[in-house]
């Protein structure tokens, strides 16, 4: 068995969804192989984390809304919003203080992520928000979104390049370059999650430009092996 | 009779083994005439580079083959590859220099370790941990997307220091009186300053980073560690 075959069942085989035989072969290859163990131990521990995270159940009054709307729901352009103009009138608006305060401030953060989105939609995002002149509080210069898809559209054709080539690569090659992708993604992934729950985050931002960074120079590193 | 064949045979495998081992040592000795800029290239092996008091670089380097390995001169540039190929085998680079000499590097795999180095120091790998080892450099950058970074030494007035690994720790052990500014940012929120917090001035940028100045500043140190740590110790 090579790496990547291994590698690509290893979800599996965490889930026990193997067949015995190849359960048989991934673990002969996993007791030679020290990278395909690492990526394991990897896999192994996200499982573990997420299933400390705690589970979130809707409150019980929430099915019956749902089912109601899901019975009323029909695809006529009109019948929605005078539906919901109906219903709205039939509401009794019996709210405490706090369900007020919580309404506004939820409301409030829609329509600042929403200014936010349209803004960085259209004008270059200024990566580097440090205050403080004396101290080198950021290496990183602005970027705008042209470039960040000029950087995508870089990463996308060096892929394309290495992603042809490397099955006649050395199979420690191979891992290597596959294991380092795996963690240059999962950091992007995670720089975006935070990026998501607060825009303005300005450390998240030059970690993601120093991430895409790090992307191209990975790829070009393995491109030359393409030749 | 019975035993001249495999007597025979057996030191013909000797003949042939210290054959081998003697064409795969790349040996050069190089005279430069001002500080030189040495440039060592590999692909998977490990790389150390020792500073030394003397004029000469000298380098070992073991390769399965004597092809593996080219290198060119040019005035004090002096350049050592490894030959790219799809199945790289495994090259050690063992090399000793005068301390003023500037180091780049460039691996794919394989250990780095660099000692007693005063001259400035690049050093770019995708999968190693790196060693630096009673430095003393006007600048070091390095960038290495898994592994650990262990630097131990001095920070120059007006200097620049990088490190970033996305996987791995950044283990810095500075002088407890080298005064900095500091950037650090660590994507796991896991950055501990130790006692170098308490003589921080500046601005805390949130749990993923922390600027500021030690002393009265001066070098530009800048961490980076995505899901690895940032530890900072006095010497």
């Amino acid at each position: 068995m090579f790496c990547n075959q291994c590698q690509e069942l290893l979800s599996e085989y965490i889930d026990g969804a193997l067949e015995l035989g190849e359960q048989v072969n991934l673990e002969r290859h996993l007791a030679d192989c020290e990278p395909c163990r690492a990526v394991r131990d990897d896999l192994l521990q996200i499982v573990h984390f997420s299933h400390q995270l705690p589970l979130q159940s809707p409150s019980t009054p929430l099915w019956p809304r749902i089912q109601s709307g899901v019975e009323e729901f029909k695809p006529s352009f009109w019948s929605w919003p005078l539906r919901w103009f109906a219903r709205l009138g039939r509401l009794n608006f019996n709210l405490s203080v706090p369900q007020i305060i919580a309404g506004t401030a939820a409301l409030t953060i829609v329509v600042s992520i929403g200014v936010i989105v349209s803004r960085r939609d259209s004008v270059p995002v200024a990566l580097s928000t440090g205050t403080a002149t004396s101290v080198a509080t950021s290496d990183v210069t602005p970027l705008s979104r042209a470039d960040v898809q000029q950087l995508e559209k870089q990463i996308s054709r060096l892929s394309e390049t290495v992603e042809l080539q490397k099955d006649s690569w050395d199979p420690a090659l191979r891992t290597a370059y596959e294991r380092n992708l795996l963690y240059i993604d999962q950091s992007l992934v995670e720089c975006r999650h935070q990026l998501k729950d607060n825009p303005a985050d300005d450390v998240s931002q030059e970690l993601m430009l120093a991430a895409y960074r790090e992307k191209v120079r990975l790829l070009e590193g393995f491109e030359k092996f393409s030749y | 009779m019975r035993y001249a064949i495999p007597l025979v045979l057996s030191a013909l495998f000797s003949l042939l083994n210290v054959s081998t081992s003697a064409d795969s040592r790349f040996e050069r000795t190089y005279t430069p005439q001002h500080p030189a800029h040495l440039t060592l290239s590999n692909v998977n092996g490990s790389i150390r580079v020792i500073a030394w008091d003397k004029k000469t670089i000298v380098a070992h380097v073991n390769a399965a083959s004597p092809d593996s390995v080219e290198d060119r001169v040019m005035g004090d540039e002096i350049t050592i590859t490894t030959k790219l190929n799809l199945r790289p085998r495994r090259v050690h680079f063992e090399v000793s220099v005068p301390p003023e000499t500037s180091i780049t590097i460039k691996n794919i795999m394989g250990e780095i370790e660099l000692q007693g180095i005063a001259g400035h120091v690049s050093v770019t790998s995708i999968g190693s941990d790196v060693h630096l080892m009673k430095m003393s450099s006007p600048s070091v950058d390095v960038l290495v997307t898994s592994g650990d970074i262990f630097f131990d030494g001095e920070l120059r007035e007006g200097g620049s220091y990088t490190l970033q690994s996305m996987r791995g720790d950044l283990d810095v052990t500075l002088p407890s009186a080298t005064p900095f500014n500091l950037n650090a940012r660590a994507l796991s929120e896991n950055i501990n300053l130790g006692s170098f917090v308490s003589n921080l001035t500046g601005s805390s940028r949130g749990p993923k980073g922390v600027s500021g100045t030690h002393l009265k500043g001066g070098s530009r140190l800048s961490l980076t560690a995505y899901t690895g740590r940032i530890l900072l110790h006095k010497k």
